[in-house]
């Protein structure tokens, strides 16, 4: 059982970051009515109006709220018969869709990419290649630009290399919805799974379609297939099986695939009167194309643009005769492609070739191969085309106010002194895992510095400043296997962090069952906080609850004395001392092996969440309630801000220094502080300076708290002298001179 | 000829600060309306405390008047198209205009003025604040027209988050095609805290339609006895040294106090003497009340009793005049906190043989003391009135020696160049702090006289270069905790063949 250290016996309760009951009802809407919401849950909202007979994935940034609404759904997937699979990770979630390979069944599965894609490949390829009967769809949630936690890379890569179709949709929600259904029957027509990415705006975007009934799946938990499907070897990725797939792939699936995208208009052209230049688009970038374009004279604000768009809903595979006639007669055509390599100018130019079309194809020699395309990304690139290629177009006027506003822009940032502050993610206020990287700096101070290899999580924010720990980060419950190859290297232990999230993601075997195979010598540090709280706290097996009951499933204590750690520790992370002198064991024990400590603190997010309205509600009926929070004497602080250096709680800031002698600001502890205590006792271990309270605030002070205060008060008033208890209305006072 | 285009909306706000249902709230006003709306985010992990955007279109035609004609929107805030730029924070308004999505031509800037510091601000050794009146100034100049209140302030005294306050003042400026009732309807359809959200919107909205004096923070009072020999020090130094003067009697009495004035003098006499502004004494005098006012457990233990400090503690954890408070205060002094005010006979002795056993920096007593109980009083009242002790301390004659040293470089630079004898008072913020701290500012303070300006007063190096030199090596001696910077800075120093010499 976890050991969390507030109130014991209280469940978890089912509390998600976000509750989506509103979300729920609008995923209940029939034909005709109006949903409104965000483009991810439409994407929920289509699945059900596809039939799907299970959804599954693992939650990540943008895709979380996919699966977290339907978690909150239960009773509705009952009544449809719908599984939902809450999957360890993305390689379980691309395993799920194994289902449609043998049965009429539609499956929908979610996941963050790169990363997540990365993780599922395995599964995704042997998927690929058998092929699939019912539709398949995988939603993925495309990380690639501003607000990204990940690497950035192309899911395109995938998607060509496993010949799965891959969906790039106009991010408004009706087209969205539509081509989600869609997406089943291309499935279905092609025997191959689709995958549609979505980048973050366009699953938060917000929007409204209008919505059809949801469709009870023919084969569900309510209605059971008759029965196991007879053995077919070429439903199995095994040789030789595999080799006919390949050759399906293309002679078959892929034609299929054309012919569907053209016969149902999955790609959209926008015709105009210019005819000598057009542009091509992902269908992800229409709208800030459009606008760009908008921007420069070249479209209206209704969509209406002055040269033709044709706009790649499906972006794999292409269609050569639809992009042979679009750019069949055009000197030049601009195609917008996001990301490198740039897998669709290589093709459209291939295509071009072979037919010997001489029409100039101009992506990345105006528009950058990496990064994202942003508005001004766009402008610039569309100017340079026009200016290039269809001077004709061009609107003065338009483009020399950008370039002023560059300009201005410019000397707005020479006015500001250059670089301002950046804010990178931090730790919450009075985040469990804030103290493990205390108690590292100052065990650093003492031992010197240690390699530290960081993983996928909330504790990844220890890398920005103040705290500057970590040196290497490679990828989702990674840690420990990263330090394998640096621990016998150095004289001193690697330290490896992990949260739980990424324990039971993938480090549970990659990490503690391959160090423990090797004998090897490291120190991990296990974060346990209950949630995967980066992505808005869902459940893990360790949690104490889970969708289906209150229970936790797994223990993660007892899953590494059964895989046979003997070095394990359990720390609160809040006791600071023991941490650190937990870790200094860890670190110069002479027992060999693998030496795990299980940070154990609830996401303090989760825990406000939970007993935020617990407590209001005893103070609301009368209860004695104590409030606990933390201070700095502004008299006694001295501005050094050593105390921040170790701690950065967004509570603990600073302020003006009330003292006219003294020039820097104090450090001050705002009213968001919930008292988790560690600022005191960073001060205390660290030995920084006296400035630090607790105070104990006694809400609803019964007759002897009150006897008591009054008793301090009036003796201690007299033994300052100034014989009564200091009200709140006193002003300051310095004490008589001698 | 208006071009038909939507209204824009930039949002820029911090992780939890209610970003996401401001969204919510004007999109759904705008669907009251019957306004094509759209609005975007990346909430992220940049919802932990990151700074984050919120981005909205609306068309200023209802769909009536469109008649089925779907404008195109965009996901993404343009350079240069944003009509309204709605910035939490003052930063973030800065940030925004440093992106160019505040500009000239297009931008009402409604921005909160209070400051919520970045990491970088937070942790400087010294005060790294960003400059508030480049900040102001350039985020000014940058929009068609401003409002710029402190949203926060509003927000606490409202008892609202700063969301309905920052959409309050929104709907005072009228900007959007959405009149403020459709605002107060949303924010009631969403159906939480709504009282408290209302408060915030009206207190937001009458900021902007009926503008009130701004809220600042009241400067502390300080109450000081004032001397006789004040009348001597007219000019601009003089309201500190009063305050200078009643921190010396609170300090230690009225004596020291005298020897605070004594001191002054020599600077003000030095001043007249070449004829200077004054300027430079009210810098020492407010540095030198400071320095000898030196924190030591005595000093902490007085302020800690102080009923001044237990009035202070009571509004800053807003408890009720009806709730009892218990202060617990965090104590860890170590060996040399408490042989610092022994007398050295005593306490040299203690501190070398601590040293030999490797002792300091490892041994200390940590207490947790309630102030507020009787006995935890007592104990710290105990300490209080050991300041007899304090004259004959170890730490007392290291802090008068160190004190004297600093007040003889000043007055020796004065006749050299003024602007170096205010670089050198100037070091001595330099010195701070308690245990560690306190060393680390103490060895760099000793090290930047040692080696740029005692060889300066020597004529060793000429007075201009001395004084970019301390100037540098102050800000190195501040900027990091490892004290690499200044090793760098001291080490070029030394390595400048004419200054060289002077180093050595």
């Amino acid at each position: 059982m976890l050991s969390f250290p507030q109130e014991t016996g209280e469940k978890t309760g089912n509390k998600m970051e976000r509750s989506f009951k509103k979300e729920v009802q609008s995923l209940r809407l029939g034909a005709g009515e109006t949903f409104r919401g965000e483009g991810i849950l439409a994407v929920t909202k289509a699945l059900l109006q596809s039939g799907v007979a299970y959804v599954g994935g693992y939650q990540g940034a943008p895709v979380s709220h996919l699966v977290d609404v339907l978690v909150e759904s239960q009773d509705m997937l009952d009544e449809l018969g719908i599984h939902l699979e809450t999957c360890a990770n993305e390689a379980s979630a691309a395993a799920l869709l194994a289902a449609s390979i043998n049965y009429p069944l539609r499956g929908a599965v979610t996941w963050k990419s790169i990363v997540g894609t990365n993780v599922a490949s395995d599964a995704l390829s042997n998927l690929a290649s058998a092929g699939v009967m019912g539709g398949a769809l995988i939603v993925v949630g495309e990380d690639y630009g501003e607000g990204a936690s990940v690497i950035q890379e192309r899911s395109h890569a995938f998607a060509l290399k496993s010949s799965v179709w891959l969906l790039d949709p106009r991010p408004n929600l009706p087209t969205i919805v539509d081509l989600v259904e869609k997406s089943f029957q291309l499935s279905e027509a092609t025997n191959t799974p689709v995958m549609m990415e979505l980048r973050i705006r366009a699953c938060h975007v917000t929007g409204e379609f209008t919505a059809k009934d949801n469709i009870a799946p023919a084969y569900s938990r309510k209605h059971l297939l008759a029965g196991p499907a007879p053995q077919n070897y070429d439903k199995l990725s095994h040789p030789p099986a595999t080799f006919r797939q390949e050759k399906h792939k293309h002679e078959v699936r892929l034609p299929a695939a054309r012919k569907f995208i053209l016969e149902h208009g999955l790609n959209e052209i926008f015709d105009a009167p210019e005819k000598s230049v057009g542009v091509i688009v992902q269908g992800g970038l229409y709208n800030a194309a459009l606008r760009a374009m908008s921007q420069l004279g070249l479209a209206d604000a209704f969509g209406q643009a002055r040269l033709p768009v044709l706009v790649l809903n499906v972006t794999h595979p292409l269609v050569p005769e639809q992009i042979l006639q679009f750019c069949a007669g055009k000197d030049a055509v601009l195609l917008i492609e996001e990301g490198q390599p740039d897998y669709i100018e290589q093709s459209l130019n291939s295509m071009l070739r072979r037919a010997d079309l001489q029409t100039n194809i101009v992506g990345k020699d105006v528009l950058p191969m990496a990064g994202e395309y942003t508005a001004e990304v766009l402008a610039d690139g569309v100017r340079l085309f026009v200016a290039q290629h269809a001077p004709h177009l061009i609107d003065v006027e338009r483009s020399n106010r950008l370039q002023a506003l560059k300009q201005g822009r410019s000397t707005a940032l020479a006015a500001l002194g250059g670089e301002m502050p950046t804010r990178p993610p931090n730790f919450c206020t009075g985040c469990p895992e804030r103290p493990l990287f205390t108690a590292i700096k100052l065990l650093q101070r003492e031992i010197g510095p240690t390699h530290i290899a960081t993983d996928i999580g909330c504790h990844s924010f220890a890398t920005f400043a103040p705290f500057s720990l970590g040196n290497s980060i490679l990828g989702y419950g990674m840690s420990l296997a990263s330090a394998a190859g640096v621990g016998p290297m150095l004289d001193k232990r690697p330290i490896s962090v992990m949260g739980d999230g990424g324990f039971w993601h993938n480090g549970v075997v990659s990490g503690v069952s391959s160090s423990l195979f090797n004998r090897g010598d490291g120190v991990l540090v296990i974060l346990q906080n209950g949630y995967t709280s980066a992505t808005g706290a869902q459940f893990l097996p360790n949690s104490k609850g889970n969708r289906k009951d209150d229970e936790s499933t797994s223990d993660i204590e007892t899953t590494l004395r059964a895989m046979g750690v003997t070095w394990l520790r359990t720390v609160r992370t809040y006791s600071l001392p023991k941490m650190i002198d937990t870790l200094r064991q860890a670190m110069t024990t002479q027992q060999k092996g693998l030496k795990v400590i299980i940070a154990d603190g609830e996401c303090q997010l989760a825990r406000q969440r939970r007993i935020k309205p617990q407590i209001a509600a005893q103070v609301a009926r009368g209860q004695r309630v104590v409030r606990t929070r933390y201070g700095v004497d502004e008299r006694t602080c001295t501005g050094d801000h050593a105390c921040v250096r170790l701690s950065a709680c967004p509570s603990l800031t600073i302020a003006p220094n009330p003292d006219p002698l003294k020039s820097d600001p104090v450090a001050y502890v705002d009213n968001d502080c919930v008292g988790c205590g560690l600022c005191g006792e960073v001060a205390h271990a660290a030995v920084l300076c006296p400035s630090f309270y607790r105070a104990e605030i006694i809400q609803n002070p019964r007759w002897y708290d009150r006897a008591l205060a009054s008793f301090r008060a009036t003796v201690i008033g007299w033994l300052n002298g100034t014989r009564r208890a200091p009200s709140s209305t006193a002003t300051p006072q310095p004490v008589a001179a001698e | 000829m208006t071009v038909e285009r939507p209204v824009t909306l930039l949002i820029a706000a911090l992780g939890g600060e209610g970003g996401g249902v401001l969204t919510d709230w004007i999109v759904q006003a705008a669907i009251a309306c019957d306004l094509p709306v759209q609005a975007t985010s990346v909430p992220g992990v940049a919802q932990r405390t990151g700074a984050t955007t919120y981005y909205i279109e609306i068309f200023p035609q209802t769909r009536t008047e469109l008649a089925g004609r779907q404008p195109l929107f965009a996901l993404l805030p343009a350079m240069g198209e944003v009509d309204v730029m709605l910035a939490s924070e003052l930063l973030e308004a800065g940030r925004a205009a440093g992106n160019g999505f505040v500009t000239p031509d297009r931008t009402l800037l409604i921005a909160s003025t209070h400051r919520v510091y970045s990491v970088a601000e937070k942790t400087a050794l010294g005060d790294g604040r960003f400059d508030m009146n480049s900040l102001l100034q350039t985020v000014e100049q940058r929009a068609t027209e401003r409002v710029l209140i402190d949203m926060q302030a509003l927000a606490n005294h409202s008892g609202s988050p700063i969301s309905a306050v920052m959409l309050g003042a929104l709907a005072g400026t009228n900007r959007l095609p959405i009149p403020a009732n459709a605002f107060i309807a949303a924010i009631k359809a969403e159906g939480k805290s709504v009282a408290a959200n209302i408060a915030g919107f009206e207190a937001g909205r009458a900021a902007v339609t009926q503008p009130a004096v701004p809220v600042t923070r009241a400067p502390q009072a300080t109450r000081q006895s004032v001397a006789q020999q004040l009348a001597a020090f007219d000019g601009p130094a003089r309201s500190i040294i009063e305050i200078g003067v009643g921190r010396l009697v609170d300090y230690q009495n009225a004596a020291y106090a005298q020897l605070y004035l004594d001191r002054l003098a020599t600077i003000r006499d030095g001043e007249t003497r070449v004829g200077s502004d004054g300027s430079l004494l009210r810098e020492v005098a407010r540095h030198l009340a400071v320095r000898m006012a030196f924190d030591d457990v005595i000093r902490v233990a007085q302020l800690k009793i102080d009923p001044a400090r237990a009035a202070n503690v009571r509004r800053e954890v807003r408890a009720k005049a009806s709730e009892p408070l218990n202060v617990i205060d965090y104590f860890k002094p170590g060996i040399e906190e408490i042989c610092s005010i022994l007398p050295p006979r005593l306490a040299e002795p203690i501190l070398r043989l601590s040293a030999k056993r490797g002792w300091l920096g490892r041994v200390y007593v940590g207490m947790h003391i309630k102030s507020n109980s009787i006995f935890g009083f007592l104990r710290l009242k105990f300490l209080s009135k050991l300041r007899w002790m304090r004259p004959k301390s170890l730490r007392w004659r290291d802090e008068q020696a160190l004190t004297e040293r600093w007040l003889r470089a000043i007055v020796a630079a004065l006749p050299l160049s003024p602007a170096l004898a205010r670089e050198i008072a100037d070091c001595a913020k330099l010195i701070k702090g308690y245990g560690d701290t306190h060393k680390r500012g103490w060895g760099r303070f000793d090290r930047i006289f040692g080696q740029i300006v005692e060889p300066a007063l020597l004529g060793m190096m000429p007075p201009s270069v001395a004084v970019d030199a301390i100037a540098n090596a102050k800000v190195a001696a501040l900027g990091d905790e490892e004290g690499t910077k200044l090793d760098a800075v001291l080490a070029a120093i030394a390595a400048t063949p004419q200054l060289g010499k002077a180093a050595e």
